[in-house]
């Protein structure tokens, strides 16, 4: 296959790219004088596609919660009885994979052998191998890790968070699902999951470093092992979900210092991808600096009165099918924080947004997106998950320029709603 | 690579070119003595200098020149080396050249920076930002809780060295940071300011004559008395095994145990060591990876951890509590496999592979390669990563099994859940 090619004269960044016969998505992107390489081959299937029409059959398929990320950790099991990290640690590379709501993907990043190590990502990712034993014997670290996140208040407050916003929507959900949960996962499901969602036509790899495009591309055609697309779209099921909340608040005790908080709203403009999506999220990234960041009176002011801490971010998460803005920090009194937000949406409500606050932001917001491109793994990690959500990075400087106030006020009037606002609490065991 | 500027008989500039990555990063390192008396006072400073400058005296200036510059960051904490204590400054900028008209957001980043160091807004600092700031200053101290798996580590060290300087938290205390008043944190910023070894590190695309002139014109005016880099004593102590148990409100027990590893950095046998630790506990080819989490399904996470100046080793896992025995015995058994020289060619390739992928990994990232000639600077070994591998190469299975057989377990260190079994 030829690979075609894309080029920006601002970052000076340059991508390869093509859809193999088998469906997989191919994504070369050279970085000179880098010593790392990476690639990351991911699929788009995470915790939140836990019921879905297989292509061919009629009935929908239910699976228990948190197998996406169980398949992920019986992956590493090879039909030979072989650990797929010792054949990563042969040629020194580091590897990994995660599971997120909406992507399962197995990477490496390495300074020598990119081609060996590269064969070894595509093998093992295309070789289940699952028996009831090895099942069986994953239950022990999964629920140790299961364990490990029930003390994390910094996670607990974030899925509590979730658990406001959304009524149905499975993004509410642990990733690892729960220990009772996987205590269902077998292996016929796991094949199951695994021949629907790891179809290369539902899958790209994407490498970054140092690299010859046309012998990367050489060794992923070599290690692709079946050429079956699907014809059909994979129907992934979710539940309706309503515009508004399911609570404005929820709370929850752990053993941590100071109370931590989340907050912030649910997006309701959902249900598209591509250019749209990628303005959308730039507009937020905008909004959230000029009404929550750094330099906002909103923020001083809570910083001055020692209402919060340094430990304070802002952010804005987007998937095609749901989103929300959150503001994440410590407070000894999360519930004024959260009251001097709504007051502060309301300000502006009547006042308006400042012109000069977006131009200095709108430059912000363009130097996030040139040093996205600095480290091989996130670059890598961030392009892939654009990809699945139908955005091009490149498009990036196009998008970004289009951008004006009046879009920023629309999306303001739009998004920073009361009804659809949330605040989640972990307090300190007392 | 490496370009040394003697500003003064105190501050360095160090000059790491890197053109091609996007950003150019500008760090600087106050090293002071590890000290009960100082440490709260310099845990507190960086934090309130860098809200007292004379170019922008308010958060409200600072954020906004920050926003100006493309979204710079300017951000800073302290850390220890050892017995060294280390105010760190960190700014960072994209490179002129991603800006529409080239502008010069280094330059201006740069005096950002000197001015926060050298020229404070007034003759005391505000008593306000003093106040908040110990705020913070007493909230970092107790957020260390927070992330459990680090606690413990950080719990396993102190109970190690108590008694030692080593043990001085970086962040002080809660004490010693109440105590604080802004006329003493100011007397102490004149006092240290001129007697202190300050490294400016610049690494990225930067003029660093014109930087170098900047740091002149700053400092020239000030007189500076004589400084040095504090060196750490590792101890050999050959007491009892401490055991130590800490309770609290956990779903999940914590396991640190501590090592002394008699060894110190700029010891020959160090590059053996590094390869041991990488063999015991340091990835996914690792003993304590492979038995602890994989064959006994104990663990998640366990893994092996070196304090590279004071000489210590910490494993750590997160465990059932019933398992506490379990885990313990086999990390131990583990250690003494290597000490008989089981060590498969597979554990050792892999190790000394996964070694230099992270030496060479530091020519991608500026803060680790100023990092890295920080800490060689420190030692005063001034070693190259390229002379790092080199070592690294060489170190044979036997070395590795005779650096097990150095180890001293010291502490063994236990975060258990409130209840009794």
């Amino acid at each position: 296959m030829e690979l075609k090619i894309k080029k920006s004269d601002i970052t000076g960044e340059t991508v390869y790219y093509g859809t193999h016969s088998s469906g997989l998505g191919i994504y070369i992107i050279p970085k000179k004088d880098y010593s790392q390489n990476y690639a990351i081959f991911g699929t788009r299937y995470g915790s939140v596609d836990s019921k879905f029409v297989v292509p061919g059959e009629t009935a929908p398929t239910e699976v228990p919660d948190g197998i996406a990320h169980y398949l992920e950790h019986k992956m590493f099991d090879q039909p030979d009885g072989s650990n797929v990290f010792d054949k990563f640690s042969r040629y020194g590379a580091n590897a990994n994979a995660f599971t997120s709501f909406n992507m399962t993907a197995y990477l490496f990043n390495a300074t020598a052998n990119i081609e060996e190590n590269l064969s070894t990502l595509l093998d093992y990712v295309q070789s289940p191998y699952y028996t009831p034993e090895t099942v069986q014997k994953e239950q022990g670290i999964i629920g140790q890790e299961i364990n490990m996140y029930d003390d994390n208040g910094s996670w607990k407050v974030f899925f509590n968070f979730l658990g406001c916003l959304y009524n149905n929507h499975p993004v509410k959900k642990e990733i690892a699902g729960t220990i009772e949960s996987i205590s269902h996962i077998t292996d016929d499901y796991l094949y199951k999951c695994y021949n629907t969602f790891y179809n290369l036509s539902n899958m790209a790899i994407v490498v970054v470093g140092d690299v010859n495009p046309d012998r990367i591309l050489n060794v992923i055609e070599n290690g692709i092992k079946k050429n079956e697309p699907f014809t059909e779209e994979i129907q992934k099921l979710y539940p309706d979900e309503p515009a508004k909340v399911a609570n404005h608040y929820a709370e929850q005790k752990l053993s941590v210092a100071m109370p931590l908080f989340m907050m912030g709203f649910k997006d309701t403009d959902v249900g598209y991808g591509g250019k749209k999506l990628l303005k959308k999220n730039i507009e937020m990234n905008i909004l959230l600096q000029m009404l929550f960041g750094k330099s906002s009176h909103f923020y001083r002011s809570l910083y001055e009165q020692g209402l919060i801490t340094p430990s304070y971010a802002v952010d804005y998460t987007m998937q095609p099918d749901y989103g929300f803005t959150s503001i994440e920090g410590e407070s000894n009194n999360p519930k004024q924080v959260y009251d001097m937000m709504l007051a502060e949406i309301d300000k502006v409500n009547k006042i308006g947004l400042d012109k000069d606050d977006f131009v200095r932001i709108k430059k912000v917001i363009w130097g996030r997106y040139i040093r996205t491109m600095n480290n091989v793994e996130d670059y890598g990690t961030m392009y892939i998950q654009l990809l699945f959500m139908g955005i091009d990075y490149l498009d990036y400087y196009d998008v970004y320029n289009e951008i004006n106030f009046e879009d920023i006020t629309k999306r303001f009037e739009q998004h920073f709603i009361r009804d659809n606002a949330a605040l989640s609490v972990v307090w300190p065991i007392e | 690579m490496l370009e040394t500027i003697n500003i003064n008989k105190n501050i360095r500039l160090n000059y790491i070119p890197l053109k091609k990555l996007k950003t150019t990063v500008l760090s600087v390192y106050i090293h002071r003595s590890l000290n009960e008396n100082d440490a709260s006072m310099n845990a507190l400073l960086p934090y309130v200098l860098k809200r007292s400058s004379k170019l922008c005296p308010d958060m409200e200036s600072f954020s906004k020149y920050l926003e100006k510059l493309y979204g710079a960051s300017l951000g800073c904490s302290v850390f220890k080396r050892g017995d060294d204590q280390i105010i760190y400054f960190d700014a960072e900028t994209i490179s002129d050249r991603y800006t529409p008209g080239n502008e010069p957001l280094l330059a201006k980043l740069t005096e950002l920076i000197l001015s926060i160091l050298f020229e404070p807004s007034s003759d005391c600092f505000d008593a306000e930002i003093v106040a908040q700031e110990k705020n913070n200053a007493v909230n970092r101290i107790n957020a260390l809780v927070n992330d459990k798996r680090s606690y413990a580590s950080i719990r396993c060290q102190e109970e190690m060295c108590s008694g030692e300087t080593f043990a001085i938290s970086k962040l002080g205390t809660i004490k010693g940071i109440q105590s604080v008043t802004p006329e003493t944190l100011y007397d102490y910023y004149k006092s240290i300011i001129t007697s202190s070894v300050i490294d400016f590190y610049v690494c990225g695309d930067a003029d660093i004559n014109s930087a170098a002139d900047k740091i002149h014109e700053y400092t020239d005016k000030l007189a500076f008395t004589d400084a040095s880099v504090t060196k750490t004593e590792i101890l050999v102590k050959s007491n009892d095994v401490k055991r130590v148990t800490d309770r609290m409100d956990v779903t999940q027990g914590k396991l640190a145990i501590g090592f002394r590893t008699n060894i110190t950095p700029d010891s020959k046998d160090y590059p053996a060591l590094t390869v041991f630790n990488s063999v015991f506990g340091a990835g996914a080819h690792s003993k304590l990876f492979n038995n602890v989490r994989e064959k006994l399904s104990l663990a998640y996470y366990a893994s092996s951890q070196l304090e590279r100046y004071k000489g210590l080793l910490i494993v750590n896992a997160g465990i059932e509590f019933k398992n506490f025995q379990q885990a313990y015995d086999e990390s131990l058994a583990q250690l003494e496999e290597i000490r008989n020289g089981n060590i498969s060619d597979l554990e050792f390739e892999s190790s000394i592979k996964s070694i230099v992928n992270s030496y060479k990994s530091t020519y991608d990232d500026q803060r680790s390669l100023a990092i890295f000639s920080l800490g060689e600077s420190i030692i005063g070994t001034n070693e190259t990563i390229e002379d790092k591998i080199e070592k690294i190469n060489k170190v044979t299975i036997n070395q590795v099994a005779e650096i097990a057989k150095k180890l001293e377990l010291d502490t063994v260190y236990f975060l258990d859940r409130k209840e009794e079994a």
